[in-house]
């Protein structure tokens, strides 16, 4: 009974004592510093290419691939607006169907960077950001086949053009390899938005998007990138000194009377 | 070294799984024997081939459930033979094309609307379910005369 009642204090005692480290912890909470590199370090506009695109058939079922360009800037200390395009095409060649996509697509979106820079010259960035994408896109059937004991069935179905979009939460990291040249990569993740049924069959392909028939793709990129730059705020919201009017009097000159000789007549 | 042989491997693996499609589904006609006098299901020796093809879709099996592949044409036609006695039944049906996945392919399903049969070991056919789809499940039930006692 005593063994009993000493272990009950002590569980009481560990309670208290836990809950007294716990309050300590809350108070001494750490105020985040606030962050010392607000100022703009990439000047100029970035433009991108991503270097996975034309390689997709390596990972993904079917002979899938295409292009994609971006641009960003760092429009606000930490913040870049990003604008990407591109073109791609999907095929699929099975003995039962023949399928064929394709479309271009674009996504705009902003970036934030969470790593403090060491100096005005570290440009790497870490970021995560969200994108808004929509795709034109075009698909057609060329052939498909039923087997059946009775014997196949064949049929084709036609062109059939889409309007579909997306949103995406991007995290990445872009890199300056060499004064001016920056590589990096992201993952996606990529929600499909209310998209209208397009008829039979269904879209299969979304250009920039992947896999209709999933609400939600994930993605990976791999970009080189080249900042131009030429600082195109330098002259912007800077005003000219105005030219101060320099008033010059004109000062007469002093007429020098010139000393007539006098003949002397005398 | 050992994490570069390990991505190697992870995509020689993801290499060779991508271009495995499946086979599209079937859908099969799901039919039940019974015993036409007591309405318990029974087991019948049965043959079945389908009129204008050349194979034999099934043969001599002691069964009491079997199943049949129905046509692209609207109606399908079968010679059945139920423990050496030949009957011939005629499906009428609805074909409604399906769509599995582009990797995969499409499918047909179909929707009974009637069937009729020589009565010569069948007494009469019943529709349980009218669809007839890739989850294969009793669609028809036939009810056979008995054979008489003694008889093979």
């Amino acid at each position: 009974m005593r063994i009993l009642r000493l272990t009950f204090v002590l569980c009481l005692l560990a309670a208290s004592s836990y809950g007294q480290v716990q309050r300590e912890k809350e108070s001494v909470k750490k105020v985040k510093p606030k962050r010392t590199d607000n100022y703009i370090r990439l000047k100029g506009l970035r433009f991108g290419m991503d270097a996975t695109r034309p390689f997709q058939y390596l990972w993904t079922k079917g002979d899938r691939y295409g292009s994609e360009f971006s641009a960003d800037m760092e429009l606000w200390p930490n913040m870049f607006p990003v604008f990407e395009s591109g073109y791609e095409f999907m095929k699929i060649k099975t003995p039962n169907v023949n399928y064929s996509g394709q479309g271009s697509y674009s996504r705009f979106g902003m970036d934030y960077n969470f790593l403090q820079a060491e100096n005005k010259n570290d440009k790497n960035i870490l970021y995560v950001g969200a994108r808004y994408g929509f795709a034109l896109a075009s698909q057609q059937v060329n052939n498909y086949r039923i087997d059946s004991y009775w014997g196949p069935t064949t049929g084709s179905y036609g062109n059939q053009t889409f309007f579909a979009h997306w949103g995406e939460i991007v995290f990445g990291m872009k890199g300056e390899v060499f004064h001016n040249f920056y590589m990096g990569w992201s993952i996606r993740c990529k929600i499909q938005l209310n998209n209208k049924p397009i008829g039979y069959p269904p879209a299969y392909f979304i250009p920039g998007f992947g896999k209709a028939e999933s609400g939600s793709n994930f993605d990976f990129t791999y970009s080189v990138y080249y900042n131009i730059p030429w600082d195109f705020r330098k002259n912007i919201g800077v005003k000219k000194p105005e030219q101060k009017k320099v008033i010059t009097k004109q000062v007469k000159k002093p007429v020098v009377k010139k000393p007539v000789l006098k003949k002397l007549t005398d | 070294m050992k994490q570069f042989l390990f991505l190697i491997g992870v995509l020689f693996i993801a290499l060779a799984c991508k271009e495995i499609y499946e086979v599209p589904p079937h859908s099969l006609l799901s039919v039940t024997i019974t015993n036409d006098s007591t309405q318990l299901q029974m087991s019948s020796i049965v043959t079945y081939q389908g009129i204008e093809s050349d194979s034999l879709w099934n043969s001599e099996t002691a069964v009491p459930v079997f199943t049949l592949p129905l046509s692209n044409k609207g109606t399908t036609s079968f010679r059945i033979t139920l423990d050496s006695k030949v009957d011939t039944i005629s499906i009428v049906h609805t074909i409604i094309q399906k769509y599995a996945s582009m990797e995969t392919g499409f499918y047909d399903e179909y929707k009974l609307n009637s069937i009729q049969s020589t009565h010569h070991r069948i007494r009469s056919i019943d529709i349980t379910d009218s669809l007839v789809t890739t989850i294969w499940h009793e669609n028809i039930k036939i009810n056979i005369r008995p054979l008489p006692p003694g008889s093979k």
